[in-house]
């Protein structure tokens, strides 16, 4: 079962990436992780191949706190982008932060899917996938 | 000289004209002449006549008609006012001599013009301008555009020698004074109106020498404009008339002061106060009358109408109202109350009696007619009248009232006798067998005991006695009595004990409750909150009430003179206001600090009719310091607040601090603990391990960051010291020597301005090692890097600028984060995000502040404000 094409990790925890990717290769739910420390990268990334879907993830884990530009900054630039994308894109949000003051600010993007907090569980893969 | 010529000429004069020659004989003369003669002297003179026929008719002015005559034949030319007739009209007689060709005089014209009315109209000038000249309030004329034009001495006297209007032009719409006074507004009325207004004014100050006080004193004028109108109707000139009314004005002042003690006074009376208004409106209620209100449940309305009121309606006080409001007279009446009060949810009936007093009164005020209503509940002693009315109808009953009775004991036999009157006073039936213990009986035990002792003393001593016993009668009431005895001998040996009771009981009822009217009178100024003394004109203190003892503070001072006691009081303020409350006989109220008990105290004094003085005082001195201390507290409240808002502010950044960066390490332990027991391979499981010690490494050092964090925060007290900026530098020169050389950073430090500061050694030292680590850290590719330090005092306070030419920040994007735990801003390797979040703590832990200015690729400047110490 390889449903998804294509995972994007965003979060300048490298511990973090190396785990997260640990665990989706485990569960076979991708063939295709990549993994970036900042956020302003996988934007660069996105708009460089905006021709070219297969170089697009399915889904991008976002990580909140990062330098430079954090999660916060790539929602806003990800939501004006989003229209121009030849397919869709799910957005987690990933963040060890339980603060709900976050979890309401996430929801004010309509577009994110969900809002995970770390760890990620095998089970919460798994529904990633589905 | 041509005749025809001449005679029209003086026919067409309006005047009376004649022309006569030196021998008197009249040559010419008009009809007006002829006209007037007719009517004054009855004769009718025709040309040819003498003159002298005009002194025939008139012969009381005849020397005196020929001396003027011959003094105009002689040439001379003149005019003279003459009165003539009764009451004496006004003529104006020119002469004018006339010449013949060859200048020989011929001929006098005679012209008579009555002035009677230009007489009459200058002496009434005269007599007006003498009027206003003397009239007693001032008068000032304006023209219509406010120039100055006139003014009478009274009106000099009260503007002044100074004033502008004395000593040349001057527009009384341009002084500014006017516009303040209120002047101006009222002359600008006046001109619109074109009529009079009138105004009472605050004019000016007067400065009143009291002995050795001076006090300045308002002037007051009631300032009446008004227009002169001209024919046309316009205003031809404006007038203000000054009138002085300071005594007035003054006097009613005075009067709202002594309201304001008044109403304090009634408000304390132990006796219900209601006032109403003459519309029948309750205007003020005292607090006795409160209490009454509220122990009676019924509902006390100040704003309705005693008409509609339900007590007044119970009272039937509506009736009593109009009653004392047409009358004008006092009424005094005891009214008998019932009705019922709801308690502890059922239905109680209440009988109240009421010493009920109306009168009317004018309010000094506003000279209204007000009705006062004194209401003293006077329940209980009526009913203990009822209950002597009861006593007294029972006595009745059984004889007369008793009065005095005879007894004797015979020693003899030890037999007693009474007299009628002692069985009544005993309350018994007559002659009933009586003896000497039976009598003692009916004493109260403490009168027994004394009655035996006198007894005993009368019969071993024969001493007589005179005492005042308690008796409680045979039906058990309780009487006041006088007992007398005295021993009679016989043969040198005591035969008899006799005397006299006496029932006391109404007397020493009486007595009692004189003292008990004075014990309430003393107990009521005791009482009230303030202090009350009553001192003769002299200064001698008659009485003086526990209050006004305690704010005097000195021993004795009833009977002594207060001037003795307090010999300060001479000459001060107090001493001033009491003369001049003895001399207006007036009241006088002032409020004076007192320096050496640190009190202020507002006193009012009272004239009385036999010449004493009512002092009363009232310490003010809480109420001021008692606001003194609300702001105190205040302040205390609001830096408190802004302590707790900023203790707020920091659990929050620790909440924020835990929930993301001790969680995320943590989740990543949990995280690995899964994947490693998902698997079996030893390899991987190496691999996992190295990443345990990665996280508990990262955890560490977090922790160790937060526990530095904490500390400075805990340390509020942490030890200041006087440090020298420069020196501290070079310490941090040495520690970072070998960073410093090989980034070639060039450091400017110039704190000459500031050169100490009194702070925590490792704070300081910390700061600058983070100000300098990041100008090194983020110095910029493209320049020699630089840092500048500069110290300065702002407002008190120490500031350090410390402005680099590095890489710059994004402030707009950053800026919200940058002195954040943990945050970054660049992909620099060594940035941990923790320096400025150190450096701010420790600023803020001192109670100063940092703020950042900077521009991406030109550099930072961090300002530190230390707190002022």
């Amino acid at each position: 079962m390889k449903p998804l094409r294509s995972i994007f990790i965003v979060d300048d925890d490298p511990i973090h990436q190396q785990i997260t990717e640990i665990m989706l290769d485990r569960l076979r739910v991708t063939n295709d992780v990549k993994k970036f420390s900042d956020a302003q990268d996988v934007l660069d990334h996105i708009r460089q191949h905006l021709a070219e879907p297969a170089s697009l993830p399915d889904i991008i884990l976002l990580d909140l706190n990062m330098p430079v530009m954090d999660g916060w900054e790539f929602l806003e630039a990800f939501s004006v982008l989003r229209g121009s994308l030849p397919k869709p894109v799910k957005v987690y949000v990933l963040t060890s932060s339980i603060d709900e003051r976050d979890r309401q600010r996430v929801s004010m993007f309509d577009f994110v899917e969900g809002y995970l907090t770390k760890p990620l569980t095998n089970d919460i893969i798994l529904g990633l996938a589905r | 000289m041509n005749i025809a010529l001449l005679s029209q000429v003086v026919e067409a004069l309006p005047d009376p004209v004649a022309v006569f020659d030196a021998q008197l004989r009249i040559v010419l003369l008009n009809s007006a002449f002829i006209e007037e003669n007719k009517t004054n002297l009855a004769i009718e003179l025709r040309a040819g006549d003498s003159m002298l026929r005009l002194c025939d008719a008139a012969p009381h002015v005849t020397d005196q008609a020929i001396g003027h005559w011959q003094r105009a034949l002689s040439g001379e030319r003149f005019s003279l006012v003459v009165p003539f007739g009764q009451p004496p009209l006004h003529y104006k007689v020119s002469y004018s001599p006339l010449y013949n060709e060859t200048g020989d005089e011929v001929q006098v014209m005679m012209i008579i013009r009555n002035v009677q009315q230009e007489t009459e109209a200058r002496r009434n000038e005269r007599f007006f301008r003498s009027v206003l000249e003397h009239l007693p309030v001032g008068l000032q004329e304006f023209t219509p555009d406010g120039w100055h034009r006139n003014m009478n001495p009274a009106q000099r006297l009260i503007l002044g020698d100074e004033h502008p209007a004395s000593h040349g032009p001057y527009n009384v719409f341009n002084d500014g004074i006017n516009q303040r006074s209120g002047l101006t507004r009222l002359l600008e009325e006046v001109k619109q109106r074109k009529g009079p207004v009138k105004r009472e004014m605050l004019l000016g100050y007067n400065e009143v020498h009291d002995d050795n006080v001076t006090r300045i004193q308002p002037l007051y004028y009631e300032v009446t404009g008004f227009p002169v109108l001209d024919l046309q109707g316009e205003i031809a000139c404006l007038f203000i008339i000054l009138s002085e009314i300071t005594e007035k004005k003054l006097a009613v002042l005075s009067l709202e002061k002594s309201e304001r003690l008044l109403y304090t006074i009634v408000e304390h009376l132990p006796v219900g106060y209601i006032q109403f208004d003459n519309f029948g409106f309750i205007r003020r209620v005292n607090q006795t009358q409160r209490r009454f209100f509220a122990s009676t449940g019924l509902e006390e309305q100040p704003g309705s109408n005693l008409i509609q009121d339900p007590f007044a309606r119970l009272f039937e006080l509506d009736q009593l109202f109009i009653q004392v409001l047409q009358k004008g007279k006092m009424i005094r009446l005891e009214k008998k109350l019932e009705f019922q009060v709801l308690s502890n949810g059922a239905k109680t009936d209440r009988e109240v009696f009421l010493d009920l007093t109306l009168f009317p009164v004018e309010d000094p005020v506003d000279k209204d007619q007000i009705v006062v209503a004194l209401v003293n509940d006077i329940t209980e002693k009526k009913r203990q009248e009822l209950e002597n009315v009861k006593t007294h109808e029972f006595l009745m009953q059984t004889g007369e009232i008793g009065k005095i009775g005879g007894w004797e004991v015979d020693m003899t036999t030890r037999q007693m006798r009474w007299g009628a009157q002692t069985y009544k006073i005993h309350e018994l039936p007559p002659f009933t067998h009586m003896t000497y213990e039976k009598a003692m009986s009916f004493f109260s035990e403490e009168s027994r005991e004394r009655m035996e002792q006198a007894v005993g003393a009368c019969m071993q001593r024969g001493k007589a006695f005179d005492l005042q016993i308690t008796v409680n009668t045979a039906r058990n009431n309780t009487l006041q009595c006088r007992i007398i005895g005295k021993p009679e001998y016989r043969n040198g040996r005591m035969v008899r004990v006799y005397g006299v009771i006496q029932d006391v009981t109404e007397q020493y009822r009486i007595r009692n409750q004189l003292t008990r009217n004075a014990e309430l009178m003393r107990l009521f100024f005791d009482t009230i909150d303030m202090g009350y003394a009553v001192m003769d004109k002299d200064g001698k203190v008659n009485f003086i009430n526990r209050k006004a003892q305690e704010i005097v503070d000195h021993g004795k001072v009833i009977g002594r003179n207060i001037f003795e006691v307090f010999p300060t009081l001479v000459g001060s303020t107090f001493d001033a206001r009491v003369r001049q409350c003895m001399a207006l006989q007036a009241p006088v109220s002032f409020s004076n600090y007192l320096p050496a008990t640190d009190k202020w105290y507002e006193f009012l004094l009272a004239p009385m009719q036999d010449g004493n003085i009512s002092i009363f005082t009232r310490n003010i001195t809480d109420s001021k310091k008692m606001q003194r201390e609300l702001r105190k507290a205040n302040d205390q409240l609001s830096s408190l607040n802004k302590y707790l808002v900023n203790q707020n502010k920091q659990l929050e950044d620790f909440a924020h601090i835990t929930s993301h960066n001790l969680r995320a390490p943590i989740a990543n332990l949990k995280a690995l603990m899964q994947i490693m027991n998902d698997t079996d391979g030893e390899q991987e499981k190496e691999l996992y391990r190295g990443m345990f010690q990665e996280v508990i490494r990262n955890i560490d050092e977090t922790l160790n960051d937060l526990i530095e964090i904490v500390q400075i925060r805990k340390d509020l007290n942490v030890e200041r010291e006087r440090l020298v900026f420069s020196e501290r530098l070079q310490k941090i020169k040495d520690i970072l020597f070998v960073d410093i050389e090989t980034s070639g950073i060039e450091l400017l430090a110039d704190f000459s301005e500031a050169p100490h500061i009194e702070y925590p050694r490792i704070y300081l030292d910390s700061i600058l090692q983070n100000l300098l680590t990041n100008a090194i850290k983020y110095r910029s590719a493209e320049r020699k890097p630089m840092l500048r330090l500069q110290s300065r005092v702002v407002e008190g306070a120490v500031m350090l600028t410390a402005e680099d030419n590095g890489m710059g920040i994004d402030m707009e994007r950053y800026g919200a984060k940058l002195f954040g735990f943990r945050k970054t801003f660049h992909k620099n390797k060594d940035a941990k995000g923790i320096g400025l979040f150190i450096t701010k703590t420790q600023i803020e832990a001192m109670g100063g502040s940092i703020h950042a200015e900077s521009r991406p690729g030109a550099g930072t400047k961090f300002i530190i404000t230390f707190s002022p110490e």
